[in-house]
């Protein structure tokens, strides 16, 4: 009967044994925790995640850590619902009392989770959600982004598609939800930019299985571009549906970042072949440091990289340049460390802009191969990286 | 007390006061923040656990849906917060009004069926508000609503802060213990006892001259505040509201609570909330694996102890004082 | 106007016969289980997920698929089966044994997703279609692939018709889900047809899984993707009517396929679910009613 009253007193007693400051300061290790899902549709990315700051911090310890300190990860699933994500990122800056906190992967999680660190006085930084606002209208000074927003992928792939296909007509096929759209509406403002006609557009619903019944409008609108912002499964089902009914033909396909990645590229197959994306990584990019992290990561878990994996690697390098230029873990002395500061990446140098905490990088127009994701063009950073619309510090 | 049932809700009631008590104090002088957080979001599902029961257990109809209300509960009052005026009793009393509205209106279309056709019609219900949520601009769409901003809740002992977790949990203890309490008055009153003739018999109501409709609607609608409130404290405790809120795994793990605690007791559902919220949050931390592991207790319960742990916990009881059945 | 019709609606109708084949199979297994068993199984989903699973490892060890489309459902019988006997039966002599279902399939659909994606993994896996190539329809260019589902589809609904209306089997059958007490009394081992007659619907969920499989890719949360629509159908077109399955699905797909015409596509659930609804608020039996009216 007592039970109910025993688990409580050994669930608090448990807490304390965890937050309990460690005997040497010195030796005691950086503590992020990593909110990210690992279960539920959106476990590939989370994946991708964790591999890559796993293979960051095991380099980073090896090294002799940060600041002689080793860095320990904590992950926690938030199953890509905002509403567990913050319950475990309270968990890690209440109970674990983590330094920093990162791995969000839908823009949902991520606001929220920001919200969570700025009541907690700590900092936060996402590698994946691409939604403009996040560094936008909805910024947070204890929120960085290291990888590249939706408006900078547009940049890049308005670019490539002015050059190669001049006054193209275009129609946009994307998942309706904020994402899907916001990232449609990007890159339609870039592209009609630089002379190109929007023919029409078509928003199914997430996690559609048949795009057949809306063909028939993308025909009628006889377009030579289709953008498509769908991602993981709902782009094999768009892809491999355009290829059966030839809609494919005479038509070039480009779309968003994270539409075609590691993750779905074995399951689309010949039907990829052309697509072209503006996106800050490629594991075919010709830079040293990169050549370097794509054979250690194939090394370590027998897969290549994508954007993800590659940014959250690149991630932890940033917190850690950071940490060391302020030379503390304190929050306000590490924000100051990152305004402005540049740090290595397999991506070359990337520069995390003051203004809106978001990183600067030089972008790429990338088309996909026989499973290959070759560059075939580049914007350079300062470019693409679009006005500072943050006005909340 | 000589029914054993009777007995095992009483000894369970007492057991989650008293511990809830230890907690707020042990919490407090320990200045945490996660558990009482917790436990305060355990007690809000356990509300919306209790409209489910009242349905379930009680009247005999199985909602899929009621993450429609509480969903519903939690954007009105985070929209009270933010745009009229941050105060804890504007928010709850706009949302008991608008909830009463909102039940009686839904009680037309639901309970036109019963049994299997009312859990798909409430499923259905619920499948599209939350679509409609999920695309609605001006609610944030799929993002949901941020800076739910912190409350000053005015109480005869002073000024209380929603971001104290001590605090808050006791004002959340507090509302979930009155709903509790409402819900066990209306079963002590002769629309209670017509409720339980419902799911026992419905059919031979009307042969002792009972109608069914209007004690079922009001069931229905009481069910809807229960649940529009619990979620209207959700944007006090986290600051924010999404369109996850109102997903079906919402209204599958307020069922999955209700029966894991004991069907039909009103105090299983916050029992097993808490349970469940504490399971969670610890086998999380362990294994990626954490749905095979509940899915595979909660098939193995349904099998094998439908009446949840109360009923198992009244069945041991039952047991130990085999004579006093008959007093 | 008739250019229209051929350049406009009639792909649509086509399309949308292609998809409802898809929808029927899922929803004749659903309503078998449902009208006889009154069972409202929430894994009918996970079991076409396994038919899916389970043809992409027997493909990748090197069967062929029309090997697998006999193999699949053969081999999810047993395990049907198994689950009818060992869980369901076991809550079945529960008063609220509805709801015990519901929650105990509900349970499983839980467990079986988990499960993929712990033995597949999380990432899609897409089959390359038997078929390949298509064809000119009425000016519209078709994958041959679906034009052959749509044939061997609506061959397999007519078998199994023919299987419950036709056969001593299905009479069998009718009579366990009419009278339990009776047909037990006559001799049939009523629990032992029940069971069968589980197994039966989810082997058709499996074998749609293998059919959609090329054309839908397989994934662990793929269970979901037919389920409500599902659901619908069978609502709409009566508990345990075979006829009502099809026609209930056939014009819910081609609602669908029409309204995407002019409504955001993100409205056609909705729509579907509303027509559910007031189906069940106005006509709860559905258009054709019960097996037990058959």
């Amino acid at each position: 009967m007592k039970k109910q009253f025993e688990t409580r007193k050994i669930a608090l007693a448990v807490a304390l044994c965890l937050g309990a400051p460690l005997a040497s300061a010195q030796s005691s290790p950086i503590k992020i925790g990593v909110v990210t899902p690992l279960s539920g549709t959106y476990t590939p990315i989370g994946e991708q995640v964790k591999m890559g700051l796993d293979l960051a911090a095991k380099e980073i310890n090896a090294a002799g850590g940060i600041n002689g300190r080793k860095v320990n990860l904590i992950y926690e699933d938030e199953e890509a619902n905002p509403a567990v994500a913050t319950q475990k990122a309270e968990k890690l800056f209440q109970v674990e009392k983590v330094d920093f906190l990162t791995g969000t992967v839908n823009s949902g999680s991520t606001l929220a989770v920001g919200q969570v660190a700025e009541r907690n006085n700590r900092l936060m930084a996402t590698s994946v959600s691409f939604a403009d606002s996040i560094t936008g209208d909805k910024c947070s000074p204890n929120v960085f982004r290291v990888n590249a927003r939706a408006g900078m992928q547009s940049a890049a792939l308005a670019a490539w598609v002015e050059k190669e296909i001049p006054k193209a007509n275009i129609f946009f096929i994307g998942p309706d939800y904020e994402m899907g759209r916001s990232t449609v509406s990007a890159f339609k403002r870039a592209s009609t930019e630089k002379g190109g006609k929007a023919v029409g557009e078509v928003f199914a619903p997430l996690d559609n299985k048949d795009y057949s019944p809306y063909f028939g409008q993308v025909r009628s609108a006889k377009p030579n571009v289709i953008y498509t912002s769908v991602a993981g499964n709902d782009t094999v089902r768009l892809f491999s549906q355009m290829g059966e009914y030839g809609l494919n033909k005479g038509v070039t396909i480009v779309g968003a970042s994270g539409t075609v990645t590691s993750q779905n590229i074995g399951a689309i197959g010949k039907s990829a072949n052309g697509f072209v994306t503006g996106v800050g990584y490629s594991p075919k990019l010709d830079i040293p440091a990169n050549k370097k992290f794509v054979a250690d990561f194939q090394k370590a878990y027998n897969k290549l990289p994508d954007l993800y994996g590659a940014d959250s690697y690149g991630l932890l390098y940033f917190y850690k340049a950071a940490v060391e230029k302020a030379k503390s873990t304190e929050t306000d002395k590490v924000r100051t460390a990152m305004d402005d500061l540049s740090w290595q990446t397999p991506q070359g140098t990337k520069k995390m802009r003051a203004g809106d905490h978001q990183a600067m990088q030089d972008m790429f127009a990338v088309r996909v191969e026989n499973g290959e994701f070759n560059i075939v063009g580049r914007v350079p950073s300062d470019q693409a990286i679009g006005p500072d619309v943050c006005t909340r510090f | 007390m000589h029914n054993p049932q009777v007995k095992a809700i009483r000894i369970i009631e007492l057991l989650l006061l008293s511990s809830a008590l230890v907690l707020f104090v042990v919490g407090s002088i320990l200045e945490d923040t996660f558990f009482l957080r917790l436990a305060t979001e355990a007690l809000i599902f356990g509300g919306l656990a209790m409209s489910v029961d009242l349905l379930l257990g009680i009247v005999g109809l199985l909602s899929l849906g009621q993450a429609f209300y509480f969903g519903f509960g939690a954007y009105l009052s985070a929209l009270v917060l933010k745009e009229i005026s941050p105060s804890f009793f504007l928010a709850i009393g706009i949302v008991t009004l608008s909830s009463i509205v909102l039940g009686w209106i839904a009680s037309f279309i639901a309970l036109r069926s019963k049994g299997v056709y009312f859990a798909l019609i409430t499923f259905g219900l619920a499948q599209v508000a939350a679509k409609i949520v999920y695309n609605t601009r001006s609610l944030g769409a799929s993002d949901g609503m941020m800076g739910v901003p912190i409350l000053q809740i005015w109480t005869p002992f002073g000024s209380i802060d929603t971001s104290h977790p001590g605090a808050f949990f006791l004002i959340t203890l507090l509302t979930i213990g009155v709903l509790y309490a409402v819900l066990k008055y209306f079963l002590t009153t002769p629309m209670g006892s017509i409720w339980h003739a419902i799911r026992c018999n419905e059919d031979r109501l009307a042969y002792v001259g009972y109608k069914s409709k209007g004690p079922k609607q009001v069931a229905f609608i009481l069910a809807a505040v229960v649940a529009a409130v619990s979620g209207a404290l959700y944007p006090m405790l986290r600051g924010f509201v999404s369109p996850e809120l109102m997903f079906f795994s919402v209204s599958g793990n307020a069922v999955v609570t209700v029966v894991l605690g004991g069907v039909g007791t009103l105090i299983g559902p916050i029992l097993g909330s808490v349970l469940l919220t504490l399971f969670k949050s610890i086998i999380g931390t362990w294994t990626v694996h954490h749905h095979i592991i509940i899915g595979i207790v909660f098939v193995v319960i349904v099998v094998s102890a439908p009446k949840g742990l109360a009923g198992l916990f009244a069945k041991y009881l039952g047991k130990k004082h085999p004579n006093k059945g008959g007093e | 106007m008739l250019e229209s019709l051929q350049f406009i609606y009639a792909p649509q109708i086509v399309n949308g016969l292609s998809i409802g084949v898809a929808v029927v199979l899922m929803a004749l297994g659903l309503t078998i289980i449902f009208g006889l068993l009154d069972v409202i199984n929430m894994s009918h989903g996970e079991f076409y997920a396994a038919g899916a699973f389970i043809s992409v490892s027997l493909m990748t060890m090197g069967i062929s698929f029309w090997f697998c489309l006999l193999l699949v459902p053969l081999l999810l019988i047993p395990i049907g089966f198994a689950m009818e006997r060992l869980l369901i039966q076991k809550v079945f002599h529960y008063k609220d044994r509805h709801i015990l279902t519901l929650l105990l399939t509900f349970g499983v659909a839980m467990v079986l997703e988990d499960a993929y994606k712990i033995i597949w993994g999380a990432n899609p896996i897409k089959p390359s279609a038997p078929i390949s190539g298509a064809s000119e329809l009425l000016g519209v260019m078709f994958p041959n692939y679906r034009l052959f589902l749509m044939g061997f589809g609506a061959l397999l609904i007519f078998s199994v018709w023919i299987l419950i209306y036709k056969t001593q089997f299905g009479a069998i059958v009718r009579a366990s889900a009419y009278d339990k007490d009776m047909s037990s009394s006559l001799g049939i081992p009523v629990m032992r047809v029940y069971a069968l007659t589980f197994a039966f619907g989810v082997a058709l969920a499996g074998l749609a899984g293998v059919l959609l499989a090329p054309i839908y890719s397989v994934f662990p949360t793929m269970g979901r993707d037919f389920i409500l629509m599902a659901f619908s159908v069978v609502i709409v077109g009566g508990l345990g009517s075979i006829k009502g399955a099809l026609i209930a699905g056939i014009l819910l797909t081609q609602l669908q396929s029409i309204s995407s015409l002019y409504i955001s596509p993100v409205w056609s659930d909705p729509l579907v679910f509303t027509v559910m609804v007031l189906v069940l608020m106005f006509k709860p039996t559905g258009l054709y009613g019960g097996m037990k009216n058959a």
